[in-house]
């Protein structure tokens, strides 16, 4: 029997505001262990939590992102479970009332064929503390770090609308995307600030009911979510075969032996609506001032790049996928540069290069005025393509100008037909072998010709006119 | 002097200057008062020190009210069963208690020890640094002698504050004294809140309906059908809350955590088990019920609640006032009669309207009252407890 899975996600995005979600601690969970803590996120008896206006709006903007429509009332509830990384025991969860419905995001599936994946509803919650289980001498110990207690999430529901493992990841990378261009977070799942659950059920192909489906967490990539969920889907074809029946149940991803087993579930009940926190109204108008506050989407910005700069749709959707590249390559073509030298000088030698330098390209010395520079002395014959890669390293060790350290390590191409005329009476001479070859019509020779020339010239020959000046000698 | 206070604080000598100096306030435990030992009357916050000021106290603080210690009370303030809640004034130890209201403690309290009990609108004083149970239906009550006082006090008290968002957005009822003029004030009589009422009760009630009457103020009677419908929402809403919110008092930071357990789910259990007294317990159990077996019904009883309060601002659109009255206060030990006890007085708290005891005039063989007004009347409802007091010692009528 062949099987279809139904495959639906639950995201946690951790959204990058100053503060908590409810009380003014410092929202950077990294810092030294219960550094940003009060009685607020400690819920202390007494404490009243404070909702932070700015995670309202980076939430908002993130549905707005991602097509999602605002409610006007939406309201937290407590969710009642109890554990030690939940003080007073209940998590402030939008459980009734989301902060947005609907929305959805449109990837290419494995055939290539567009695919609209749905999402369910976004709602705002609060991270709990981190729990550190650890030995001391040979009695194991459990320390809770409150720094992540009160952090600002947002948990993405989708519809059940994935069928495969691929269609997870495409739209996961899309969603890291969309949210990274909003600004709401930076999506890192290797950071933890965003966590993917899957469920996971299957059913006989062209069946269209919905079976008990199975929740797999832990996973700390994207390639991770893929391998878990495949891992599953065969998992329960398995079992289904064998006369096992699915239970509900919430298994974890490990990691080392890629397989998921099964964990035990936290107690949850139904959510009672928490009088302490404001109910959060949005008025229309103020929707739309944060609708106006959005950048334009990825998926727009790469329909304009083909349009207006003439690139291939498989560039344009590369480039605007991350929206500091996409600003980068904006800032070379303001500068001047044409669109495709922009585009192959970035993705081939600048990201790279900062990669291979451990840097952020927005925090890189190489700026786009910087290295605009330097392509448009490039377009200028200024100098040669080989000249250009040297000068590029030298942009990241100082911060003169190209034009400067073109000069001062002299690496300006030479044009000067005399100069080039010795230089290829030389190689002629010494090359007397590649020559007949070339006049018996060797395509090849020619290519070996311009090279000896370049080498002789120290690599600052202008290469196109070497071959003007060889094509005149033979 | 130990039956009634559990703490004692010689504050009282060093209070800020201000108009309300002088004035000596008795608080409950659940009002965080900074170094101040904070319990609520509960095991589960056993040996607890407020950090900080709740917002009502340093603001009494600022207006040069003395804090002379906290007075026992039941626990979380649920009930008056082993709370001493007016006693402090009976025994003029102070002028002022504060007592948390849950379903009208406030007023009975007033009623057993015959002074003045009120409970502001709810919203109007922020709940910043307030210990409780049941969020949505308890607020802080005021004890004191005379109405004025009561009234001097909220003035301070009420208002905004960037603590506790929760407080709706509204503007600040004004505190200056509003003329009351009796022909031309309707007071309303719910006829269904004297059901709950002995017939000794009920003459005691009806004596005190004709000193409005005598006083020149017009009466008029109101049906609400539904009035014993407050005791069903209360109870269904209330505990599903209190079951929720109570989470927080799981023993592990502060309170006394159980020795024995094997693993944290058992340190939970036994601690909450161990810490909590049987009424809190039966009352936290039967939240849980509802909120884990029958979520409809509180979702029921959640609209119900919507209704009664449309109910209620239908009525008082209608008149000036609502008169209702007063059971005595009885010891309970079940939850039905732990409820049955506060019949006439938790109407306000399901509502979030002021309410206000005010008791009989000495010596006379008529009940105290519970005079009541829409949401944020309170400055008109203390002016009318002021105008009753002061035309009883003007002798008339």
């Amino acid at each position: 029997m062949d099987f279809e899975a139904v495959i639906g996600l639950e995201i946690h995005v951790e959204l990058n505001c100053a503060t908590k979600l409810f009380c003014d601690c410092p929202n950077r969970p990294g810092d030294e262990p219960n550094s940003n803590i009060c009685p607020i996120c400690l819920w202390f008896p007494g404490a009243i939590p404070r909702l932070s206006q700015a995670a309202v709006e980076k939430a908002a903007l993130l549905c707005l992102g991602l097509g999602a429509e605002l409610q006007p009332r939406s309201a937290f509830d407590q969710k009642v479970y109890y554990y030690p990384d939940l003080p007073k025991g209940y998590q402030l969860s939008q459980a009734h009332l989301p902060l947005s419905r609907g929305g959805g995001i449109e990837i290419s599936d494995e055939h290539g064929k567009p695919k609209k994946l749905r999402i369910h509803h976004i709602h705002m919650e609060e991270d709990v503390a981190k729990l550190l289980h650890e030995m001391e001498g040979r009695q194991p110990i459990s320390l809770v770090d409150f720094n992540r207690a009160g952090a600002p999430l947002v948990e993405i529901v989708t519809e059940p609308d994935f069928r495969t493992p691929y269609e997870a990841m495409e739209f996961l990378k899309a969603l890291r995307t969309q949210v990274r261009y909003v600004g709401s977070s930076e999506c890192s799942m290797e950071n933890g600030t965003m966590r993917v659950d899957a469920n996971i059920s299957i059913r006989p192909c062209g069946s269209h009911q919905m079976n008990t489906k199975v929740e797999v967490k832990n996973m700390n990539s994207i390639r991770h979510v893929g391998d878990a969920i495949a891992y599953e889907i065969s998992r329960q074809s398995a079992a289904v075969l064998a006369g096992e029946a699915i239970v509900l149940h919430t298994r974890l991803w490990d990691p080392d032996k890629k397989v998921t087993a099964p964990m035990r579930a936290k107690f949850e009940g139904p959510c009672v609506p928490d009088p302490a926190v404001p109910v959060i109204e949005l008025s229309p108008d103020w929707i739309e001032k944060m609708r106006g506050r959005l950048p334009e989407m990825p998926a727009a910005r790469a329909e304009r790049f083909v349009k207006q700069h003439g690139l291939t749709g498989d560039e344009a959707v590369f480039l605007s996928a991350d929206p500091e590249v996409a600003g980068y390559f904006e800032a070379l073509t303001g500068e001047g540069v044409a669109p495709r030298t922009a585009m192959h000088w970035l993705t081939t030698q600048l990201l790279p290069a900062v990669k291979a330098r451990g840097q952020e390209l927005s925090r890189s010395p190489v700026t786009a005025a910087r290295f605009a520079g330097l392509l448009n002395m490039l377009a200028r014959d200024e100098i040669n393509a080989n000249a250009a890669r040297e000068v590029l390293t030298h942009l990241f060790d100082s911060d003169a100008a190209p034009e400067a350290i073109i000069s001062a390590k002299g690496f300006r191409q030479v044009s000067d037909q005399s100069v080039l005329d010795a230089l290829i009476n030389q190689v002629l001479a010494a090359q007397p072998a590649a020559v007949a070859d070339l006049q018996a019509g060797q395509g090849k020779a020619m290519g070996f010709l311009i090279g000896q020339v370049m080498q002789a010239s120290g690599g600052k020959a202008n290469p196109k006119i070497i071959r003007e000046l060889l094509a005149k000698k033979i | 002097m130990d039956s009634i206070f559990c703490y004692r604080h010689p504050e009282t000598a060093t209070a800020q200057a201000g108009p309300l100096q002088g004035l000596r306030l008795a608080i409950q435990p659940n009002f965080s008062v900074a170094g101040w030992p904070t319990d609520a009357g509960s095991r589960a916050l056993a040996h607890f020190t407020a950090l900080e000021d709740a917002t009502l106290v340093e603001r009494l603080r600022q207006a040069g009210v003395g804090l002379c210690g906290s007075i026992r009370m039941s626990e979380f303030g649920f009930g008056l069963a082993s709370s001493q809640a007016g006693a402090a004034l009976q025994q003029q130890a102070a002028d002022a208690e504060l007592v948390l209201d849950l379903m009208g403690e406030s007023r009975l309290a007033a009623a057993r020890a015959a002074v003045c009990g009120f409970k502001p609108s709810y919203g109007l004083v922020s709940r910043f640094g307030l210990i409780g149970l049941i969020p949505s239906m308890e607020c802080c009550g005021l004890l004191s002698g005379s109405p004025n006082t009561i009234r001097e006090m909220l003035k301070r008290i009420a208002g905004p504050d960037e603590r506790d968002f929760s407080l709706p957005d509204e503007p600040v009822p004004d505190f200056s004294l509003p003329t009351i003029t009796p022909p031309t004030t309707t007071i309303g009589v719910i006829t269904e809140a004297q059901n709950p009422l002995s017939a000794e009760e009920q003459a005691q009630f009806r004596a005190a309906l004709d000193e409005l009457n005598r006083a020149g103020f017009n009466l008029r009677e109101l049906s609400l059908p539904d009035f014993g419908l407050f005791s069903l929402v209360h109870r269904i809403v209330g505990s599903v809350e209190a079951s929720s919110c109570a989470g927080r008092y799981d023993s592990v930071r502060y309170g006394k955590r159980a020795p024995g357990a094997r693993n944290w789910n058992e340190m939970y259990r036994l601690s909450r088990g161990a810490a909590f007294g049987l009424l809190v317990k039966s009352y936290l159990f039967q939240g849980a019920f509802f909120q884990f077996e029958r979520y409809d019904a509180y979702e029921d009883a959640c609209r119900l609640r919507a209704r009664l309060v449309a109910d209620m601002q239908r009525l008082t659109g209608q008149v000036d006032f609502l008169v209702l009255p007063v059971a005595a206060a009885r010891a309970a030990e079940a939850l039905a009669e732990h409820y049955a006890q506060f019949a006439t007085t938790l109407f306000a708290n399901v509502t979030g309207q002021p309410a206000l005891y005010l008791p009989p005039p000495s010596g006379a063989a008529q009940a105290g009252v519970q005079l009541a007004g829409p949401r944020l009347s309170d400055a008109r409802l203390l002016a009318l407890g002021e105008y009753l007091v002061n035309s009883r010692r003007r002798g008339n009528p």
